[in-house]
């Protein structure tokens, strides 16, 4: 269904070749699952098989690439046998509504009306998308991943490829979308899948095949993987084959109607929170619809606290009340004194999860040293080797690859010795090793005093680094 | 190649029914054509010299567009906001012979022109979503590389304002945002903002365009539409009404 024979590829203006020997075999019906280390081409090895390589991004090919017995020429064409879902749905929409985005290939490949209409009711009732309601973009993560898949389908491609399909979904979310994908593996279509989460492949996975330097270096059929354990995982630097079961950890101490209280702690704890920040009365609303109500809450310094929370719960506004980046009611204590706004802008700094928006400068030394006190510019060095980049000082920062430019910005965060730290989903596309490499960043920062909030559903990270869980639940 | 039927299409049972969620149009919505048409006509009357008198004719046509989708509180405000422009307009000359009088009152004047195309604009903009409009001017025979650009502009607005609000809010929080920061270093300034939000706008057109190219947007084929624009019972009425409010106008033009 797809070969790739001695593949050699590099991007325009790049020193190294990112794919350099691959070969690679997948048979009609095969579920392939490609994973390896940040960097290793598995999203490369992809857009080889879509034509995105070398039709949309430029630089040189060589080797040969057949896709349903074809060479690649016409993005079009093999957009007809092929169907893509990207990390991030919300990119990839082109409409507002579930319907007309169903429709988007076939309109585009000129399919009868008629049978327009009555494949996107099949695809509809074969996704159980007729009980979602409202627009794509206000959609949780898990409805909109479904969406993609359903969208990348109703035109009846033979092969799906999926460039780390779960990195932005909680652990229910990978629940529904392992469903998703064993029914289109039941239908007989060719999945290829690259991921760093591997637990939820365990039973779907024919065959893992693991990519270094661009090129296979080992390969897993059903039986082997059945046989695979977490050592040989650690030894290839691969996330668990076992869906992490987390330890109980302490619940934050905190009240409202926006707080979780299934499994809340003592509350009494809240009073007298005088080291960190404490909440006090935080209403905040959209448009007149309240998304966020905590009546107390204490995040203590030295600790990291996990918010974690359905899509919608309110994560993403409490990390912009903490910085002070959103109006609200109420009062936000640091040390036991209330702050403004502006104040808490002076206090946090944030690692947002499209980390180009916070690069600013024309190097990674420049990038460190901007807004930085010399003494905290001193310890520069040290982070960046801590975090892998100590060889990048020179470069541009949009010249580094996405996890490079992550850590980058993790490195700004931890020496700007600001009080408040908030991680805003760091793990999404970060292999086992950079999964460490950052729990041990926000330890450190967290060692050093500050207030250390991570917003994440990665289980593995949740696991490795949260002290004590704050978990919010949707206003109806 | 065409198209492939495959297994998938087969496995399913035939179920017929327009989904949740739909981005289709109801049986009174009038056809992106004739609202297009009508904005258009509208804007080249009013803005034209003695256009003026046309504008009653296209505040009622807003008021009852408005009142069509039950947005009472612009069929409340398209009035309410042309009769203070037009006080402005003729009576401030009135009161006194100032020259800055003169001056809001022709502003006002201006203003009452906006406010007329304003509401037939709106309900354009609140009742046609971006996939309606591309069909509808492909139906209108209107080139590829016009449909094919607007629709990826009309695509891409909203992720650039989200993205101008994120980049603040991290130029903030860096310190480097504020109006003191962009007075004492307004070269450094625009450059700390345009960067990263340049870089982060591409990543979001490159996920974007990759996408909709893989899904045939672009494709040499000519393109359908799922439910192909069709002038209706709502395009009539609308057609009529203009024709009387055109007829009334003219008129009263010629009584006075």
């Amino acid at each position: 269904m797809i070969e790739l024979t001695g593949v050699r590829w590099t991007y325009q203006g790049g020193d190294v070749a990112v794919l350099d020997g691959l070969d690679l075999r997948v048979e009609r019906g095969e579920t392939v699952v490609l994973c390896g280390p940040s960097g290793s081409g598995k999203s490369s090895a992809l857009r080889l098989m879509n034509g995105l390589i070398p039709l949309f991004h430029e630089g040189k090919l060589e080797g040969e690439v057949r896709v349903d017995g074809a060479p690649i020429t016409d993005l079009a064409l093999v957009g007809q046998v092929t169907g893509t879902v990207l990390q991030h749905p919300r990119r990839q929409f082109f409409t507002d509504a579930i319907d007309t985005e169903l429709a988007f290939a076939l309109e585009n490949f000129g399919a009868p009306s008629e049978r327009i209409r009555r494949r996107v009711a099949e695809v509809t009732a074969e996704f159980g998308l007729d009980e979602l309601t409202g627009r794509l973009r206000e959609l949780s993560g898990g409805q909109q991943q479904r969406v993609a898949c359903a969208a990348a389908i109703t035109h009846g491609p033979p092969i799906l490829l999926f460039d780390e399909p779960t990195s932005n979904l909680s652990a229910r979310a990978v629940d529904d979308f392992t469903r998703v994908l064993s029914h289109l593996r039941d239908l007989g279509m060719t999945l290829v899948i690259a991921e760093h989460r591997l637990h939820y492949l365990r039973d779907l996975a024919d065959r893992i095949v693991i990519l270094h330097g661009g090129r296979v270096t080992r390969q897993w059929t059903r039986p082997e993987i059945a046989k695979l354990t977490d050592e040989t995982m650690r030894a290839e630097g691969l996330r668990g084959l076992r869906a992490p079961v987390r330890a109980a950890v302490a619940t934050a101490a905190a009240r409202g109607p926006s707080i979780e209280t299934a499994d809340a702690g003592p509350t009494d704890a809240v009073a007298g929170a005088d080291s960190g920040v404490a909440l006090r009365g935080v209403q905040c609303g959209f448009r007149g619809r309240r998304v966020l109500d905590i009546e107390e809450a204490h995040l203590p310094a030295g600790r990291i606290t996990a918010v974690t929370g359905p899509n919608g719960a309110g994560k993403s506004t409490l990390a912009r009340v903490l910085a002070g980046l959103q109006r609200h009611r109420g009062n936000v204590l640091l040390d036991g004194r209330a702050r403004s706004r502006a104040q808490r802008q002076r206090e946090t700094a944030i690692v947002m999860q499209d980390v180009q928006r916070q690069l600013f400068t024309d190097s990674v030394d420049a990038e460190l040293r901007l807004g930085m006190t010399p003494e905290q510019a001193d310890h520069a060095a040290r982070v960046l080797a801590d975090l892998d980049l100590d060889h990048c000082g020179d470069r541009h920062p949009l010249s580094l690859s996405g996890g490079q430019q992550q850590r980058l910005v993790v490195a700004t965060a931890r020496l700007s010795g600001r009080r408040v730290v908030i991680f805003d989903e760091p793990s999404s596309g970060v292999d086992r090793r950079h999964l460490r490499s950052m729990t041990r960043t926000m330890r450190d920062v967290a060692t050093g005093g500050a207030v250390v909030v991570l917003i994440s559903h990665d289980a593995d990270l949740l696991d490795l680094a949260a002290d004590q869980e704050l978990r919010l639940r949707p206003l109806s | 190649m065409t198209v492939a039927r495959s297994h998938t299409e087969r496995a399913v049972p035939h179920h017929v029914g327009l989904p949740a969620a739909a981005g289709t149009p109801g049986r009174w919505t009038m056809d992106p054509r004739t609202a297009v048409a009508l904005l258009l006509a509208a804007s080249i009357t009013i803005m034209a010299p003695g256009g003026l008198w046309f504008v009653p004719a296209a505040l009622v046509v807003g008021v009852l567009l408005a009142v069509t989708e039950r947005a009472w509180r612009r069929a409340v405000v398209i009035p309410v906001a042309a009769l203070a422009a037009a006080a402005a307009n003729y009576l401030l000359p009135l009161a006194a012979p100032w020259p800055v009088l003169g001056i809001v009152a022709i502003t006002a004047g201006f203003v009452l022109r906006l406010i007329a195309i304003g509401g037939i604009a709106a309900h354009l903009a609140r009742t046609v979503s971006p996939t309606r409009l591309t069909a509808a001017l492909r139906a209108a025979r209107v080139p590829s590389a016009f449909t094919v650009s607007g629709a990826v502009l009309l695509r891409f607005m909203p992720t650039i304002i989200a993205e101008t609000a994120a980049v603040w809010d991290a130029m903030r929080l860096r310190g480097l945002g504020g109006v003191g920061g962009m007075l004492r270093h307004p070269l450094l300034a625009i450059e700390y903002f345009t960067v990263p939000l340049m870089a982060s706008s591409l990543r979001s057109a490159e996920d974007l365009s990759a996408s909709a190219l893989l899904r045939g947007l672009g494709a040499r084929k000519r393109p359908t539409a799922m439910h192909p624009p069709r002038f209706g019972r709502a395009d009539l009425a609308v057609v009529a009404v203009v024709a009387v409010l055109i007829a009334t106008t003219v008129v009263w033009r010629g009584a006075l």
